[in-house]
């Protein structure tokens, strides 16, 4: 009788706090084999069921076949195999491809075959399909095919492989590359980075090859030269390094989780990606520096972590609902927000222990603005979280464990210039995506329009309620939120385009960004004045008055209703009626 | 907060024990009622990537 994978309930409060021993991962990791398998069944299934003479599908039976036969000789090479992230990409397309009609592809599986009867020593013969000159052994390598072929039949004695009159290969020398081993004309293996830290190791492999892993926002490089492999190689080594030395909770759990980085073209300064569906795998474009990979290493195993776990119990119901992330510009599904708090909660927990070894001035900060950020989203994400009806019962325990945890960190301090600087951040976002997502009822804010201008109180007088929308204005201040940013991200960079002067900054946000905030209120008033029209200076007038106004009532009122004053705004200048945003937001308060 | 009995009971039937060729033996088991809850659970919420992309300044995981 089969029964289904448990998870105990340690684990579980493990998980839910953001750490996991490595037998917790191990629990995940084992749970997504199951999950292969289930998949790779279903993936038979529907082989029995299609043409026989079709290749594809005879690769596909002497594919499962051999892969059987691997199994019952090797248990640990056909689950090494059958984990591997890859695979359960492939699985997944596959299913896709079924339930759109659509045939899939079969012979991946003769070729991973292969793969696991090399490592297990097994002898075999079978085609396999060829790809632009190669054939894929996933997880291994490639090999070169000087034919033209789109299929070729391989053999294996259990020593030697063979294709065609070209291919005579030892298995020993069908491995992954190491960059210990001599080159062969016909082999590529895939890179492997054997990281290895005060005696502890991990192993993985870098992929550029497989085309089931290149499945993320950003595209995976065609190929990769020597020396961005050693760039790699030394990266990934020295961010071991750091979470081997600093970051113990995580280091060896990472190691049993992650088994493959897959690099990424980037189309930013970083670029990282996970996906359910290839658990295992951390897609990322090359990080500035270790500290930085370590940083990505740990946020993006946070999501596979969550994947694994959403895999076994379901925590979230399919829902409507969006929210806001105190890390996107747009409005997140809860899934969104679920998954994107959990990777925050390790990244609060990388930099809680960073900025404690760091020495550095600039490093400090970025750790104490960083650290400091994210702690204090925890609360907010997590009662939004839990203020859905998209929870299940299991999903609103995990998302209070999260919360807990969040609350254990509350009492640490931090130096008042970082917490000043990442709250101005949080501030910059959330004001920002108000104005760019909180929609109102004409007819309410032209009610409240009239109320102000004939003078009367506000009293207990319902204000409009706003509701999300996808982008209800547009709002044009990255160039000054990445300033803002750029003071603990890159403190260098910040003080040299500073001394340089920044282009394109407005003269209101010129002096706030140099610290002259009285003159900055001056300054966004008198833009306003001009042309109301703009967020940006709506959302500049209400940074600089948090600056400025510290004990006042207003500061309140920017906060959370700015959008309502830009639209009542809006509505008296559409009548020719002057007012001032100040003035405005007084009366709100 | 509530905390989990001892042990949760995932929706993944466990396979670690099962040889590969003698899947198709489990029949209309608790292996055909998981790929079709998973089959569904694709259908209805796909699977979503978890991605991150930081400018300096202005990161969006999830």
């Amino acid at each position: 009788m089969i029964i289904n994978h448990r998870l105990s309930r340690d684990a579980f409060i493990a998980l839910g706090h953001g750490g996991g021993d490595p037998a917790v991962i191990q629990d995940l990791v084992e749970a997504q084999y199951s999950k292969h398998l289930m998949l790779l069944h279903a993936v038979a299934e529907a082989a029995d069921a299609a043409d026989p003479s079709d290749p594809v599908t005879a690769a596909f039976q002497a594919g499962f076949s051999l892969m059987a036969r691997v199994q019952a000789a090797d248990s640990d090479a056909a689950a090494w195999q059958l984990g591997l992230p890859q695979i359960g990409a492939w699985a997944h397309d596959c299913l896709t491809s079924l339930d759109q009609g659509s045939l899939p592809d079969f012979g991946y599986v003769a070729c991973a075959a292969v793969a696991a009867a090399v490592r297990a020593g097994i002898t075999f013969q079978l085609a396999v399909p060829v790809h632009d000159g190669r054939v894929l052994l996933p997880g291994l390598g490639c090999l070169f095919i000087a034919d033209q072929l789109s299929w070729i039949r391989l053999s294996g004695d259990g020593v030697r492989l063979t294709a065609g009159n070209d291919i005579d290969l030892p298995y020993a020398a069908l491995i992954a590359d190491d960059g210990r081993g001599t080159l062969l004309p016909q082999w590529q293996g895939t890179p492997l980075i054997r990281a290895v830290a005060d005696g502890h190791a991990w192993d993985v492999l870098l992929e550029t090859h497989d085309r089931y892993l290149d499945r993320y926002a950003q595209r995976m490089p065609t190929a990769l030269t020597a020396d961005e492999i050693t760039k790699w190689r030394h990266i990934i080594e020295s961010a071991w390094l750091v979470l081997v030395r600093r970051h113990s909770w995580v280091a060896a759990s990472l190691a049993t989780g992650v088994s493959v980085i897959v690099p990424l073209v980037p189309e930013s300064d970083l670029d990282s990606a996970t996906t359910p569906a290839a658990f295992g795998a951390i897609a990322t474009s090359l990080p500035p520096d270790p500290v930085m990979m370590a940083e990505t290493l740990v946020h993006e195993f946070q999501h596979l972590k969550l994947c694994g776990l959403m895999d076994m119990l379901p925590l979230i119901r399919p829902s409507e609902e969006t929210v806001y992330a105190p890390w996107r510009q747009d409005p997140r599904p809860v899934g969104g927000l679920l998954q994107g708090v959990y990777a925050f909660l390790g990244i609060v927990l990388f930099w809680g222990a960073q900025r404690r070894v760091e020495t550095d001035p600039d490093d400090v900060l970025r750790a104490e603005v960083m650290y400091e950020r994210w702690r204090s989203t925890m609360e907010l994400a997590t009662g939004s979280l839990l203020a859905t009806s998209a929870l299940t019962p299991t999903g609103a325990r995990f998302v209070n464990l999260i919360r807990e945890q969040g609350l254990s960190l509350e009492s640490e301090s931090v130096p008042a210039e970082a917490r000043e600087m990442a709250r101005e951040v949080a501030l910059d976002h959330w004001l920002t995506w108000q104005v760019r997502h909180n929609a109102f009822d004409t007819a309410g804010v032209a009610s409240l329009a009239a109320s102000y201008h004939r003078g009367e109180p506000l009293l207990d007088r319902t204000l409009p309620e706003g509701r999300i929308a996808e982008e209800t204005r547009k709002v044009d201040s990255a160039t000054r939120s990445r300033l803002l940013d750029m003071r603990h991200l890159d403190p260098r960079r910040y003080r040299e385009l500073c001394a340089a002067g920044v282009p394109g900054l407005s003269k209101a946000d010129a002096l706030l960004i140099n610290g002259q905030d009285s003159a900055a209120v001056c300054a966004y008033r008198d833009e306003i004045a001009c042309d109301g029209r703009q967020p940006e200076v709506w959302v500049g007038l209400a940074l600089a008055v948090h600056r400025h106004q510290a004990s006042s009532p207003l500061r309140q009122v920017f906060t959370t209703k700015l959008p309502l004053m830009f639209d009542v705004y809006a509505c008296l200048s559409q009548q020719g009626i002057r007012s001032d945003p100040l003035d405005l937001a007084a009366w709100l308060a | 907060m509530t905390l989990p009995e001892q042990e949760l009971e995932s929706v993944i039937p466990d396979l670690r024990d099962v040889p590969m060729d003698q899947l198709a033996d489990l029949g209309d088991s608790v292996l055909a009622h998981s790929i079709a809850t998973y089959r569904q659970r694709l259908k209805g919420a796909g699977v979503p990537l978890n991605s991150f992309t930081s400018y300096v300044g202005g990161e969006s995981p999830d």
